[in-house]
């Protein structure tokens, strides 16, 4: 079970600051990539691509359609597997690893946000934020409320996706991605579907994780959401720009 | 966590998994329906047998071949090995004695017949002495009454049943075989002089109650109340076999067995075989109990009663599998289109670091409520149904067994478990990258 001492979501409400998060040391390394390809077939989705991200960054990842960064964001979150090349995540290499630990990681040390949202539309919102926990370990409704609560939905908290808006969706997301404190959050065009206010309040949410000290890798194809990271990533053609 | 989801998962899919409900009742209530019909059709279909005749007849050990010809039996009587009447009681003693439905017992004789219409001269028939409706006192039941009416429910007469004497002298009311009676021009109510074939002895004068029809070798003779016979032949007290009407179960590879030697049985195989109503082992107990009597199967009945039952059910086992195997293609189908539109919902469960397990428990859940949900609606429309089939083809209705009810639902939940076998595996092999974000 993750730590759930307040401290986690201390700073992703949508008006606060941060006040207690843990010192993040740029210099250790949460993502290393070295030459990673991945092909389908005879085309390179990604060809000899390497970078590094350190604890508390924000990268961002832009390029235009096609250029690779959904097979990139696929092998960060260990859905998918590069052709060749090295990934690391958090030290550990994941060229080796099974399936079984593969989903074993992915569920300790990743949070994921979806340009659509995918809540399980038959699950409240509260419940969608209680999935993550109990595939993590144990569910706990006064956690996923406390989640909700700071991304501002507490009382939302029993109303079904369908129920929501687009941008409060996003923001049950955000606080699944984060109920199980991992130490890299993926988010796949956050803001792709929504409106500009909602799309101001995710990043402030995102803005607020980064100033706690989280590891964010931000796929976009927006430049002003790119200028807020401390970083950005270009992609052409499968390779860095 | 994952009852809640389980429940709330049924219920956002509830029009697909009705229809998969439905299918699986469909096929369930063939199930019970057909299950409760094998269940009963082996007591049902041998009542109904029995309307076929005896299946075991007694003779002495030592009997002759019989000679007849043309409907005539020539072999004389006397000096003949023969059964004590007064032994019939027995054959109801055994330990299979409430499944003897009946029993008639038989002592022909080559007989000539004057006075009838179309002949001038006497006519020579076989003259058979039974009992119609006899009194036949047991010691468990002294008023007990048997007969060919009882054995041979299929004989019809048109006119009366000749009425048997209770004190025991012989009736001058005889029955006439359909055929001769065709063949002398003799009609009920006409009377005829019986006399024994091999003696000039003393006639009987008896009276036609009626025409008799069998389809068998009874068309051809006159056929008499047992105790007139006895008197003509001087055989009281005496009969020459035993027809027995007896419920049994059909054959099998153990009363086989039996049947060539009972030698070859082990102990406890002998027991199993005394102690189960095979026609071979009710009449090794009919030999047990009467003195001097051998008693054989009449494997035509016997075994037509094996294996009209037999395949029976074998008929209803694969109306049954083809039931459940087009139930579990119909579920395989609905669940294969189920996992195809909530694939983003079982890619999410795996990028949320669900294990395998975990998401094919829910969908394999999912299926077992519909397996079970359908399983109870087609019990109940099953139970139903056997009443409606058993009441219009046996005339009453099933009885219920409660072993159908664990049996159906079992079924049921495998049948929709069966269905979920190739969806499930698919799970395994869907990609969350695939369905989240797309290649």
């Amino acid at each position: 079970m993750a730590p759930m001492d307040g401290t986690a979501f201390a700073a992703v409400s949508d008006d606060a600051a941060t006040t207690s998060a843990p010192i993040p040391n740029p210099s250790r390394e949460v993502i290393g990539c070295d030459a990673l390809s991945r092909h389908f077939g005879q085309v390179a989705a990604l060809d000899d691509v390497t970078f590094r991200v350190g604890e508390g960054e924000f990268l961002a990842i832009m390029g235009p359609s096609g250029s690779g960064k959904t097979t990139l964001l696929n092998i960060l979150s260990l859905l998918d597997a590069p052709t060749s090349g090295s990934y690391r995540l958090d030290g550990i290499e994941t060229a080796n690893l099974t399936e079984k630990d593969r989903v074993v990681i992915r569920r300790e040390k990743i949070g994921l946000v979806f340009q659509q949202f995918h809540l399980i539309p038959y699950l409240s919102a509260v419940e969608n934020v209680m999935l993550a926990q109990h595939y993590h370990s144990v569910a706990d409704r006064d956690e996923a409320l406390e989640a909700l609560e700071r991304v501002g939905l507490a009382e939302r908290a029993g109303h079904l996706p369908s129920q929501l808006s687009g941008g409060e969706q996003q923001r049950v997301c955000i606080a699944r991605a984060l109920i199980n404190a991992p130490a890299l959050i993926l988010a796949d065009e956050p803001t792709g579907n929504l409106d500009a206010d909602n799309e101001r309040r995710v990043m402030k949410l995102l803005e607020s994780l980064r100033a706690e000290g989280r590891t964010i890798v931000l796929v976009t194809h927006n430049p002003a959401l790119g200028r807020q990271a401390d970083r950005i990533l270009r992609l052409e053609h499968g390779r860095k720009a | 966590m994952l009852g809640r989801m389980l429940w709330r998962s049924v219920l956002e899919g509830r029009r697909r998994k009705s229809l998969a409900a439905i299918t699986v009742a469909l096929s369930a209530a063939l199930i019970t329906t057909l299950f409760s019909l094998s269940v009963d059709v082996g007591d049902k279909m041998a009542k109904e047998m029995k309307s076929y005749g005896s299946n075991i007849r007694v003779s002495p050990k030592a009997e002759a071949m019989p000679l007849v010809i043309d409907g005539v039996d020539y072999n004389p009587l006397k000096d003949q090995d023969t059964l004590e009447e007064a032994d019939l009681p027995k054959i109801k003693d055994i330990f299979w004695r409430n499944n003897i439905v009946g029993l008639s017992p038989r002592l022909a004789v080559a007989a000539r017949v004057e006075g009838a219409a179309d002949t001038s001269k006497p006519a020579e028939v076989n003259l058979v002495g039974t009992y119609f409706d006899h009194p036949l006192a047991l010691p468990d039941d002294p008023d007990y009454r048997t007969g060919v009416r009882a054995t041979n429910p299929f004989w019809r007469v048109d006119g009366a049943w000749p009425n048997e004497d209770m004190a025991g002298a012989p009736s001058e009311e005889v029955l006439v075989g359909a055929n001769l009676a065709s063949r002398l021009d003799v009609k009920t109510g006409d009377e005829l002089t019986l006399s024994l074939a091999a003696d000039s002895g003393a006639a009987e004068t008896v009276k036609v109650s009626g025409i008799l029809s069998t389809g068998d070798a009874e068309d051809d003779a006159v056929v008499a109340p047992l105790a007139l016979v006895q008197g003509m032949t001087g055989l009281e007290g005496q009969v020459q076999s035993v027809d027995v009407s007896a419920l049994t179960i059909p054959e099998n590879e153990l009363s086989n067995r039996a049947r060539r030697d009972t030698g070859q049985l082990t102990a406890e195989e002998y027991d199993v075989w005394y102690c189960t109503a095979y026609v071979s082992s009710i009449a090794h107990q009919i030999e047990e109990a009467v003195p001097n009597a051998a008693a054989r199967p009449i494997w035509q009945v016997a075994a037509s009663e094996g294996v009209v039952i037999g395949r029976i059910q074998v008929l209803l086992l694969t109306v049954s599998l083809a039931a459940i195997l087009a139930a579990a293609m119909a579920v395989s189908s609905l669940m294969n289109t189920t996992v195809l539109e909530r694939s983003r919902e079982i890619g999410l469960m795996k990028a949320l670091g669900a294990r395998r397990w975990e998401i094919q428990a829910l969908f394999l859940g999912e299926a077992a409520m519909v397996g079970l949900v359908g399983g109870v609606l087609g019990l109940i429309v099953g139970v139903g149904l056997a009443q409606v089939v058993g009441r219009s083809v046996f005339g009453t209705g099933i009885d219920f067994q409660w072993i159908t009810v664990p049996i159906v639902l079992v079924v049921s939940v495998a049948t929709v478990m069966l269905g979920s076998i190739l969806p499930a595996r698919s799970i395994s092999s869907l990609s969350p990258a695939e369905v989240l974000h797309g290649h």
